[in-house]
């Protein structure tokens, strides 16, 4: 295990490497921020010393080497536009991100596992359909158009939610709904059919024959084992919602991660591009780890077979 | 009896009490305006470090040495209580008013403020789009702290539209030299002072900008007490928190004003602020990236006429004002000029017809009777975001008459590196120029005189000849004169480009604004001090 551990820390550190450099690259291949910094109008001569202050005048190679250097010192940098450290930038917005997706992936939760299991529990009957109906409009509905809806139907006719920004608690349930309502979607998929699965099991079976009440068989010994791909793949999505909710900030004017990328990229924000993109990564990639050190902590027969060989 | 007495001096305490408690609410500014924009632009709050879109979200804190006077459109006092054009425009003298204060007690402002703040502007490296012209500054004296001259090589006779609040970009605000050089240039950015009457709060950069009202401000004390900027990309949900009364002001393209008219938001007109026209790029034939096989720059210079004028004829201006701009604008034929400008005569405003079949006529007559091929950039530019669809418009005009087009999506960083390295020859693009200054010539010298660094308009010899003449000119009948009989009879004659003509634009206003003066031509919010509580 310890060894297996090692293994995928080297290789999580690898693959981040990858990903700067892509990216790295990338940033440099869209132009010169500094075209954005100045005026349409400034000199050649602003132009130059600009691009020398910040170091853009050096071979790529050699910002190249700073960069990776600089990162294993914990140095993102400072951004291009503000020349303020990137990481003061990150962590502005870190927090409204992982707000945004925690009350997401609750959200997700909530609504896709107890829908997951009553679809299971009446396969075939009118709630089943409803919520087969409800995953397919979850995972066909543009979240971009989702959230016009939602502001426009909460935020506007009714007037019981607010139109966009970040606040308290009611600013954060429409962005939430509308970037959890495609993966709860996909929750409920996966527990309707996890849930399928183990209801048909022996112990069961055997928990019903014992005379043990319906409920306590579906919620106490059905779901608890109908769960575990559930758990696994809300800590992935979680993870993914941290940096993909680039839409839904966009559209709700959250000022989240997803949206400092974005701006970024549009101002060829290097540092900032770059560091972002590298939180991100790393955050999946830790969150992979994470979800297979969970499974096989969650299910002995993982285990079991690891040790047996 | 003995009641009257009493009663009346009762009455009179009471109505003296409604009266006082009545000013004093009339008075001290109160609740908070929000206002939600696309962007903040670079959000940097020095003077070298702010380009010029920035304008909007720094002019409630900032101010200028003039201002414009809102009826007449003529430079009027703000910080400089009154000055001085000396030696026909190659002096300014500025007398400074008495007493501002810059915020959080840190000092007067004087001349010494001025002298660091032109200088810092002028430095190289700025970012400041007023920069290039600053650098003419030959030298500042300071004769006492409250006046300070300023002295040009030649006559400089715009100066005083390049130091005025009244413009859009116009962003030589006055700073504190004391306070940036004992704070340091990183703490100052992170909690700028200024002497207008909006005080810094926060910054949340990418999000939200908060400022309070300064109440006993020398010029006009608000009448909100906060003032909230909010970044809100997306227009339909600006429209949406306007409407759910999230925010009480938007800022709102041309295009989406039918769709506000439909739901019942009201919408202040902000007239003739920019001019729409299509750059034909490439005309530039003593530059290297000159390509003589371009159509409308060709060496043959009534060909190459032939050419542009078709490009002119081929486009219905009248429809794409009415569909592309919502109505918001007129269609002009005078080069950079709006019906109410004193050069303007009706001869000269009346636009280019639409005339295909006369435009596939002289394309034919200059040689090309099957038309040619051309790329049109389709480029936003900050508060312009119907630039794309004029540049589309114009090109399905241009298809109807055998011109094969090509649309290439650019974002302003690309085009902006073309257009510094002048790679855009064979290029078309749809622009919008900001009045930066009211007299045509103005945003000519950087975009149209051979001797300014970068071009979006064309080179020619008589075009500098024009600038050079009225950058120099100090009596303002005169510059009239020249612009009204001969450069632009002579624009129109030579037809640099497409001229689509003046465009406006709006916001989205809540219920809860007032009144709301406007400077004419000043692209961008403005004047938020003066924005009254609708009751």
């Amino acid at each position: 295990m310890i060894m297996y551990l090692i293994g995928r820390v080297l290789q999580t550190l690898l693959s981040m490497l990858v990903v700067i450099s892509i990216v790295f690259v990338l940033t440099r291949l869209s132009g010169n921020p500094v075209h954005l910094l100045l005026d349409v109008n400034a000199t050649q001569r602003d132009f130059d010393l600009l691009t020398r202050h910040l170091g853009l005048d050096k071979p790529l190679p050699v910002q190249y080497g700073i960069y990776v250097k600089n990162i294993v010192q914990g140095d993102f940098g400072k951004s291009v536009l503000s020349r303020r450290p990137v990481t003061e930038h990150i962590l502005e917005r870190l927090p409204a991100t992982v707000e945004l997706g925690v009350v997401a992936m609750l959200l997700s939760v909530l609504i896709g596992v107890p829908i997951g299991v009553y679809s299971a529990v009446r396969r075939g009957g009118v709630l089943d359909s409803a919520a087969r109906v409800f995953a397919v409009l979850g995972q066909s509905l543009p979240p971009f158009w989702l959230g016009l809806m939602l502001i426009l139907v909460f935020g506007v006719i009714l007037g019981v939610l607010p139109a966009g920004g970040r606040g308290g608690l009611q600013h954060l349930l429409l962005p939430a709904f509308t970037l959890g309502y495609f993966t709860s979607a996909a929750i409920m998929r996966l527990t309707r059919s996890s849930m399928l699965e183990v209801l048909g099991t022996d112990y069961i079976k055997f928990a019903r024959l014992k005379g043990l009440h319906e409920q306590i068989v579906l919620w106490k010994h059905g779901l608890k084992n109908a769960l575990l791909p559930v758990i696994t793949f809300a800590v992935l999505l979680f993870v993914q919602f941290l940096g993909g909710a680039v839409v839904t900030e966009t559209v709700f004017a959250w000022p989240g991660l997803g949206r400092l990328i974005l701006e970024s990229i549009t101002t060829r924000d290097y540092p900032i591009v770059q560091a972002g993109v590298l939180v991100l990564s790393a955050l999946y990639l830790i969150g992979n780890l994470l979800v297979d050190m969970l499974y096989s902590w969650l299910n002995p027969k993982i285990r079991y077979r690891s040790t047996a060989g | 009896m003995t009641w009257r007495p009493y009663c009346s001096i009762w009455l009179v305490v009471v109505l003296a009490g409604a009266l006082g408690a009545g000013l004093a609410s009339a008075q001290s500014p109160e609740g908070t305006l929000t206002v939600a924009v696309a962007t903040f632009g670079n959000e940097r709050w020095l003077p070298h470090l702010y380009p010029g879109a920035e304008d909007v979200v720094l002019k409630p804190m900032l101010e200028n040495l003039l201002n414009r006077d809102p009826k007449t459109g003529a430079l009027s006092p703000m910080l400089a209580e009154r000055w001085e054009v000396l030696e026909g425009g190659r002096a300014w003298r500025f007398y400074l008013r008495k007493g501002v204060q810059f915020h959080d007690g840190h000092g007067e402002m004087t001349a010494e403020d001025v002298k660091f703040t032109l200088a810092t502007i002028a430095k190289e490296g700025s970012a400041n789009s007023l920069g290039p012209e600053f650098r003419l500054i030959k030298s500042m004296d300071i004769e006492d702290p409250y006046t300070i001259t300023i002295h040009f090589e030649k006559p400089f006779v715009a100066f005083g539209n390049k130091v005025t609040q009244g413009l859009f970009a116009s962003v030589a605000f006055i700073h504190s030299k004391k306070y940036i050089e004992t704070v340091g240039e990183e703490a100052a950015e992170r909690h700028p002072v200024a002497t207008g009457p909006w005080k810094f709060v926060e910054h949340v950069r990418g999000d939200r900008i908060v400022y309070e009202a300064v109440e006993n401000h020398w010029r006009a004390a608000p009448h909100f007490k906060r003032l909230v900027f909010l970044k809100v990309p997306e227009p339909a949900t600006r429209m949406a928190m306007l409407r759910a009364g999230s925010v009480d002001v938007i800022e709102i393209g041309g295009e989406y004003v039918e769709e506000l008219k439909k739901v019942g938001v009201r919408t202040l007109l902000m007239p003739n602020v920019s001019w729409v026209y299509v750059i034909l790029g490439g005309q530039w034939p003593g530059k290297p990236t000159y390509d003589p096989n371009v159509p409308w720059a060709l060496p043959d210079a009534e060909r190459a006429r032939k050419v542009r004028l078709a490009l002119n004829l081929a486009v219905d201006k009248q429809a794409i004002v009415q569909q592309v701009l919502g109505g918001l604008g007129s269609v002009v034929g005078a080069w950079l000029t709006y019906p109410t400008d004193p050069w303007a005569t009706e001869a000269l405003l009346q636009p280019y017809p639409y005339d295909p079949a006369k435009a596939k006529a002289l394309l034919a007559e200059a040689g090309y009777p099957k038309g040619f091929e051309i790329t049109m950039n389709l480029t936003a530019w900050p508060g312009r975001g119907y630039l794309p669809d004029v540049g589309e418009a114009v090109a399905t005009y241009w298809e109807k008459v055998g011109i094969k087009v090509k649309r290439r999506p650019v974002d302003r960083a690309v085009f902006s590196a073309d257009f510094r390295a002048r790679s855009y020859a064979g290029v078309t693009l749809a622009y919008a120029a900001p009045v930066v200054g009211p007299e045509l010539w103005e945003p000519l010298i950087r975009a149209g005189h051979t001797k300014a660094s970068v071009h979006l308009f064309a080179e020619h010899p008589q075009l500098d000849a024009f600038i050079d003449r009225l950058a120099i000119e100090p009596d303002q009948a005169e510059r009239v004169r020249i612009m009204r009989d001969e450069m632009v009879p002579w624009l129109h004659a030579y037809v640099p480009g497409v001229a689509i003509g003046a465009a406006h634009a709006i916001m989205g206003v809540g219920p809860r604004v007032g009144e709301w003066p406007l400077i004419p031509g000043h692209m961008g919010f403005h004047n938020w001090e003066y924005v009254t509580h609708r009751r």
